[in-house]
């Protein structure tokens, strides 16, 4: 520890805070511990107070104001978030948020992690990299480029899908254009571009598990099913909690696909929490109400995670 | 990538009969052959774009979709020069994205491997404070940002978007993540050779977090380069446009851009970022091979 | 009531709202620079001529420069800085304005199409012209002369003007002549009919060939869309009305010019009128078509590839303005390839448009200069300069003398007299509905204009929910837009 001793030359006082971090005790060495620790946060902490915190707390301000920038904000007090909680738009924005987000974080965690586990099987090195590159390749469109993309190779009459689907004798499928579809395919869209980072992060699970953890069930015979099962999986627990995770959070604030695939429609089908925040904010710019929005969808973000995180005790398994 | 064969870690066929070698085998042909399908219907889209952009606007739209570039026509991809500053708003992405990049490799594993690794009363809330700031979505605080970043006198800067961009959530907790996954004999070990703290982090703890560091890498590299709504509210010349906003340009007054021209400009987006992460997947391999956990 | 006052908003009222602690500090720390206050309209004192003016302009650089460096060479002391505005929706557009007002920038000049027109001038961010253009009535008389009355009208609310109109496009149909002639039809009449345009795209979506060509298409949206076929069965979305006012221009400027007769003080759209039964007409009939599959499902997000399906000769016909003979140009489709006729008769042949100019913000320190850059902005010789309009032209000169042959020599399309005729030939051609509270609006009209072409909804249920919702958005929001007795 000389870098902590040498930062110490007035050590004869002998009960001064330089001293207390110095004692050669456990006490002293658990106060040392605890300083780096927050030595190696006051980057991300500071950071963090300055650009996103105080906004946040500016923003939750905003939404007891009624505010369209042009004119100074006036006080409306809690009138915002009763308008909110009967906002039939809202409301919906809040239900196909939802249901987006089962459907997309569902197909995303199974598709990303069936894929790592196939991509384990044995092939030549060059196919494993051409998988694992093809696969990941989509996350690196931007969500506007992948709109248009997808856009147009689902488009009902134009797209190429819809042209394959009819050479089979299928009907055009109005992938965009049913409001009972259109989740679905945003879902699709989102997944997509989204899956090689799941993938990603699954195969580097994959890796972490040991040989002798994979031998030792292979003495065993746990084979298939099994071996998935009872191995393989609490083995990449702590990697399908993080991706269950930030996909939830990132999917509770989807916003891109929907509002470039479809502008929310048709009708309100496809319409989400951030896109009616952002509507309200910046096309009807009721900057507050749209706060307030944002408000509500943060707490249920947060209710949502720490659930996650609660009943994640019971099956993640750290090695 | 030599070294890759090793990643191999499939059931491998023992040898236990004749018949299970043959069906492994077949499962292995079946599983390759669902892969190389899903790999063809996942890459369509990229191949259209890039057949797309090689051709004249008139003839990209029509049925039976036409996958090959027949004729190439590299006219879209001039008229992207011409149109805007292209070499420039690649060179600015970069720079966003190369030093929030290094920003946040630095300050995420600090912060990672202190909520990870290091025990300090007020553990549990920071790191919940820090987490539900990840909850609240960008467009609600673009506002008080923006009002922020015009007092400290940085708008129309590239400062202004890396400098918000140095802290972050998700990587801290991406890194969180990844040293708790590191087990604790190592610690220990390193505690009994009389490493003191920095050089547990230091010498032991990030070199077994390197997949973590490559996958933030990767990530935060292509979310800066893609990102869309920050610069549009931040920059305010031309010189400083970063390349999506250059893209947003080439749709033109009112949509009379050109959709092939537009596809054009895409495709030449994409190659950095692809090469970023083809640099990003060597050190990811590599990674994974010094990893932690020795067979 | 009165004008209301604009009150600039400034960082302590920011400040004050806030109650952030952690935020306060951090933008006291920062050194906040003074907040400078809005003068009242006009009240600015000259600036010395030796000192270098900077004007803050809020549009694309591309276009603006070539016009700001011909301003530059009689005013060598005034410099630009132009805030380019990449969005291209509206909510992109104002997402970056409001950030920009909230933080107390300085802006002189910004852009607004008919969309915004209304919403700037009632909020009181774009100053009112009125005294300006008094004030330089022999300068102003040559533009005036030249601009259709009913693009200046759409360019006024309560009695101000507030831009000087510099483009517009009205809603015309573009056809594809290849389309046309293998189906054997010629150039249509301009007063072809209804029926004779759904005799048209009905043949063409009927032949069988290797590829399908739709008879018809249209992008959901406020101009444009089905809008058209409002407008010629006689509906509109709102009730319409005139302010009273604006006798100091039409009297001026317009004496003699008999499309003037009748014009008041800008339009006031005071009431939703969604389910009158000419819009649910109009909405049946687009339905109609989508059902005998002349029309594809209509596109939902930005519409980017409808002009890629039209230059792909996938498309027979679709409502544009003069700004798709750049965009086809650019887009790689022949001169000749396309053309355009006016829109359809059905009860009448009234069409809709929207117009675009700059603006000068009420709260400009530079009001004079801002002014004479506005006026100079309007001169024939800036607006053959501008990059909408050279080289290329991606949307209509509100000029007429500026819509000729030699402009759309190179690009087509050949009948490109149609643009100016709409409004010569039918000046009860109107702006597209857009009260201040228009973007609210639109949401809810492509809403459930989606709703009816999904058929999720009859198109009666469905402009019977708008017209609900619409008057919702009218008692929340409504009082107030217009200065009423």
């Amino acid at each position: 520890m000389s870098a902590e001793t040498a930062i110490a030359p007035n050590k004869k006082t002998s009960r001064n805070p330089i001293s207390l971090l110095t004692e050669n005790t456990l006490a002293g060495l658990r106060r040392r511990r605890a300083l780096i620790g927050y030595l190696f946060l006051a980057p991300t902490i500071v950071g963090i107070i300055v650009f996103t915190a105080g906004p946040i707390l500016v923003s939750f301000g905003l939404s007891f104001f009624k505010w369209d920038v042009f004119s100074p904000p006036s006080f409306l007090g809690t009138a915002h978030y009763s308008r909110l909680i009967a906002d039939p738009r809202v409301l919906l924005g809040f239900r196909n948020t939802f249901l987006l987000v089962v459907l997309a974080i569902t197909m995303q965690i199974a598709v990303g992690l069936g894929l790592a586990l196939a991509i384990q099987q044995r092939m030549p090195t060059w196919m494993r990299y051409y998988f694992r590159t093809a696969f990941f390749l989509p996350f690196l469109m931007s969500g506007a480029a992948t709109g248009i993309v997808i856009g147009y190779m689902l488009h009902k009459e134009f797209g190429p899908v819809n042209y394959y689907l009819t050479l089979i004798g299928l009907p055009q499928v109005p992938w965009l254009n049913s409001p009972n579809l259109v989740l679905i395919t945003v879902a699709i869209a989102f997944v997509w571009q989204n899956m090689g980072f799941t993938l990603i992060l699954f195969i580097g699970g994959l890796n972490n598990i040991s040989k002798e953890v994979l031998e030792a069930a292979d003495v065993d015979g746990a084979r298939g099913w099994n071996r998935f099962w009872h191995v393989i999986l609490p083995m990449v627990s702590p990697t399908l909690l993080f991706a269950a995770v930030t996909g939830v959070i990132g999917g509770l604030q989807i916003f891109d696909h929907p509002y470039v695939m479809t502008r929310g429609g048709p009708g309100d089908a496809s319409r989400t929490a951030v896109m009616v925040m952002y509507e309200s904010a910046f096309k009807n710019m009721e900057i507050g109400y749209g706060s307030a929005i944002a408000v509500f969808l943060f707490v249920i973000i947060l209710l949502v995670t720490a659930g996650q995180f609660s009943l994640s005790k019971r099956w993640v398994f750290y090695q | 990538m030599q070294t890759s064969t090793t990643y191999v870690r499939g059931s491998a066929p023992h040898k236990r009969s004749w018949t299970a070698y043959v069906r492994y085998r077949a499962l292995n042909i079946i599983g390759l052959t669902l892969l190389a399908l899903a790999s063809v219907i996942v890459l369509a889209p990229f191949v259209w774009t890039f057949a797309t952009s090689l051709r004249l606007p008139t003839e990209s739209f029509t049925l039976p979709p036409q996958w090959l570039p027949t004729n190439p026509d590299w006219t879209n991809y001039n008229r992207v020069f011409e149109e805007i500053d292209f070499l420039r708003m690649i060179l600015n992405s970069a720079i966003v994205a190369g030093a929030v990049v290094l920003g946040q490799l630095i300050t995420a594993s600090l912060a990672g491997y202190a909520f990870a690794r290091l025990e300090f009363p007020g553990r549990e809330v920071l790191f919940w404070l820090i987490m539900a700031t990840m909850m609240i979505p960008l467009q609600a605080t673009i506002i008080p940002v923006f009002v922020l970043i015009s007092r400290m006198g940085l708008n129309d800067t590239l400062a202004s978007l890396i400098l918000p961009s140095l802290p972050t959530a998700f990587g801290t907790f991406l890194m969180r993540q990844y040293f708790m996954g590191v087990p604790k004999d190592f610690e220990e070990a390193a505690l009994i050779d009389g490493s003191g703290q920095l050089g547990i982090f230091g010498r032991i703890y990030l070199p077994l977090v390197a997949p973590g560091l490559a996958v933030l890498a990767v990530l935060t590299f292509n979310g800066h380069w893609n990102e869309f709504f920050r610069p549009l509210i931040f920059l305010l010349s031309r010189d400083n446009f970063t390349i999506p906003l250059g893209l947003n340009v080439l749709k033109g007054y009112m949509m009379t851009g050109s959709v092939s021209i537009v596809l054009a400009g895409v495709a030449m987006s994409l190659v950095p970022v692809v090469a970023v992460y083809f640099i990003g997947q060597r050190y990811l391999i590599e990674g994974i091979m010094m990893g932690g956990v020795k067979g | 009531m009165t004008q209301p006052t604009r009150s600039a908003f400034s960082r302590r009222d920011f400040l004050r709202i806030s109650g952030a602690g952690a935020f306060t500090l951090a933008v006291a720390a920062c050194g906040a620079p003074a907040q400078p206050s809005a003068p009242a309209a006009g009240g600015e004192a000259a600036a010395p001529a030796a000192e270098t003016v900077l004007l803050r302009i809020q549009v694309n650089p591309d276009e603006e420069s070539p016009v700001f460096e011909l301003f530059k060479q009689n005013h060598p002391n005034v410099e630009a800085e132009f805030i380019s505005v990449t969005g291209i929706d509206h909510e992109e557009v104002a997402a970056k304005m409001l950030a920009m007002l909230a933080a107390g920038e300085q802006m002189d000049l910004g852009f607004a199409a008919t969309e915004a027109t209304q919403l700037y001038a009632g909020k009181g961010l774009a100053l009112a012209l009125d005294d300006y253009v008094k004030a330089n009535e022999s300068d102003m008389k040559e533009y005036f002369a030249d601009v259709h009355p009913s693009l200046n009208e759409a360019m006024m609310w309560e009695g101000s003007l507030y831009q000087l109109s510099r483009d517009f496009n009205a809603a015309n149909m573009y056809y594809n002549t290849a389309a046309f002639e293998q189906a054997g039809f010629g150039h249509p009449d301009s007063g072809w009919t209804k029926e004779e345009f759904y005799e048209i795209a009905k043949a063409i979506a009927s032949q069988s060939g290797s590829q399908k060509v739709y008879g018809y298409a249209w992008i959901n949206r406020l101009w444009g869309s089905w809008m058209p076929w409002i407008f010629v069965n006689g509906g509109n979305l709102l009730t319409e009305e005139r302010a009273p006012g604006g006798e100091w221009l039409w009297e001026t400027f317009y004496a003699d010019d008999p499309a003037a007769e009748g014009r008041g003080g800008g339009w006031r759209w005071l009431a939703p009128q969604a389910n009158n039964s000419a819009n649910v007409e109009a909405l049946d009939f687009m339905v109609q078509l989508f059902n005998e599959g002349i029309t594809p499902a209509v596109e939902l997000g930005g519409g980017e590839t409808l002009q890629g399906f039209f230059t792909s000769g996938t498309l027979a016909m679709t409502p544009a303005g003069g700004f798709w003979s750049g965009g086809l140009a650019n887009a790689g489709m022949a001169n000749g390839a396309f053309d355009v006729q006016l829109f359809p008769n059905w009860k009448n042949q009234r069409h809709q448009f929207g117009t675009g100019a700059l603006f000068i913000f009420a709260a400009s320190k530079n009001l004079d200069t801002a002014w004479e850059y506005y006026k100079f902005g309007a001169t024939r010789e800036a607006m053959e300069a501008n990059g909408i309009f050279n080289p290329v032209t991606i949307t209509t000169p509100s000029r007429r003398s500026m819509c000729n042959a030699e402009r759309f020599a190179n690009t087509g399309p050949e009948h490109w007299e149609v643009f100016y005729a709409t409004l010569d030939d039918h000046p009860d051609t109107a702006p597209i509905p857009a009260p201040p509270i228009s973007n609210p609006m639109t949401t809810l009209f492509t809403a459930y204009t989606a709703r009816a072409m999904s058929l999720e909804m009859t198109p009666q249920q469905a402009m019977d929910g708008l017209q609900k919702e619409l008057e919702d958005l009218y008692s929340r929001e409504g009082a107030g837009m217009y200065k009423l007795e």
